[in-house]
């Protein structure tokens, strides 16, 4: 008679997050680190200790945010532990024709990526979030220890540098549009 | 709200569907080609963020889950092991202890019972093999008394000691000396079915076993004369 090796629901319900959110939280942390092997290595240890602390997960709608949280503590952890090699944004190889806006649009899509890496970390976590993990400035605010209105702040300047990198007009008129 | 204020929630937001917002962005033409190109932009963004992740991506982290999951499994197994060999030292230790704590005479008479073969002994044991006996035990011996049959050095517990006996008229007469603890006094006692003396003798206690107590002052005298001088 086959003998099947029995998969604990923790386990099932493990396999189902990674398989769910692997991919957007590698995003989130390539985009964070502008390092691919990095950004493997903090999503994998963020898996590991998830596993650990599966319990705690009451609400599986939460997940996401709950392994963003998870994230950003191991990359602090990372950061405690050593310095990372820092690498110049200029240097980085953005075109790597992974992705592109249009089929003629890998020039902009390099250069979107290119000012995505400039921007500072205080403006470009925000952004990522809402952008790559659909969050509110609420639950932004809440994951990153701010108020509502410092999120807001970080949001709107976050986008008028971007813009300003990539079109170089007058940062007011871009962002308003008011020209 | 104004055109200044929709544009800067565009900037933050501009996906919200707060009602303020939607609405000035149905009234106001200006401020809806302004939030269709803002939406375009961010569609770009969107784009270019959503980088690829490496492939089988989700598949390694399963398999270095499933890894740690082994060896945490091997560890536990392997300290499960290292417990279970603490707990047997313990035991040991414990039964050690309780060894310790039982009173010489029971100790004495445990041995006596598990070595039967000495009273069988019929042999006068030469005076030099009993004097080297108690010196094995530290002990020296001032002179040997006459009639030993049986002379080792026996350990009772883990105590320093010496096993003799001496056959009498009245059957055989067992001794033992503890040359590592001090009686306090003299003290008879009777213990599974064996009547037993114990006695104070130079630092050591002299424990004398047999049916009967009828030579027990005779040969704790010889011995307290051997031993003490």
């Amino acid at each position: 008679m086959p003998v099947s090796s029995p998969v604990s629901s923790k386990q099932r319900q493990f396999d189902a997050l990674v398989r769910s959110h692997s991919g957007d939280l590698f995003r989130y942390a390539y985009w964070l680190c502008g390092e691919e092997a990095l950004a493997q290595d903090l999503v994998q240890e963020t898996f590991l200790r998830a596993w650990r602390s599966l319990d705690a997960l009451r609400d599986s709608a939460a997940a996401k945010a709950w392994l963003i949280t998870i994230l950003r503590r191991e990359r602090a952890r990372l950061y405690e532990r050593k310095t990372p090699t820092l690498v110049d944004v200029d240097d980085v190889d953005v075109a790597d024709g992974r992705e592109s806006l249009t089929p003629d649009g890998e020039g902009e899509s390099a250069l979107v990526r290119s000012a995505m890496l400039k921007l500072e970390a205080k403006y470009r976590e925000p952004l990522l979030m809402q952008v790559l993990g659909g969050f509110s400035c609420e639950e932004i605010a809440r994951e990153l220890n701010v108020s509502n209105a410092a999120v807001m702040t970080q949001l709107f300047r976050a986008r008028q540098k971007l813009k300003a990198m990539l079109g170089g007009e007058p940062i007011e008129a871009q962002v308003y549009e008011l020209r | 709200m104004n055109c200044v204020e929709f544009r800067r929630q565009l900037a933050v937001d501009p996906q919200t569907a707060v009602v303020a917002f939607v609405q000035h962005r149905a009234e106001c033409p200006g401020c809806a080609d302004a939030a269709a190109r803002a939406l375009a932009f961010e569609h770009d963004l969107a784009c270019v963020l959503r980088v690829a992740p490496p492939p089988r991506l989700a598949e390694t982290i399963l398999l270095a889950q499933a890894t740690s999951e082994r060896r945490k499994r091997a560890s536990l197994r392997r300290y499960s092991v290292l417990a279970a060999a603490a707990m047997l030292a313990l035991a040991i230790g414990v039964v050690g202890m309780r060894a310790e704590a039982e009173p010489l005479s029971a100790q004495v008479v445990a041995h006596y019972e598990g070595e039967p073969e000495a009273l069988r002994a019929a042999e006068p044991v030469e005076p030099a093999h009993v004097v080297q006996t108690f010196a094995a035990r530290g002990v020296v011996l001032k002179h040997v008394p006459d009639g030993i049959d049986f002379a080792e050095p026996c350990p009772i517990g883990t105590h320093r000691s010496v096993h003799v006996v001496m056959p009498t008229t009245d059957g055989a007469v067992t001794v033992f000396y503890i040359a590592d603890v001090a009686a306090s006094r003299v003290e008879d006692f009777a213990r599974d079915g064996l009547l037993g003396r114990s006695l104070p003798v130079a630092g050591g206690t002299l424990i004398l076993l047999a049916k009967t107590r009828s030579q027990f002052d005779r040969i704790g005298g010889l011995w307290t004369a051997a031993i003490a001088g």
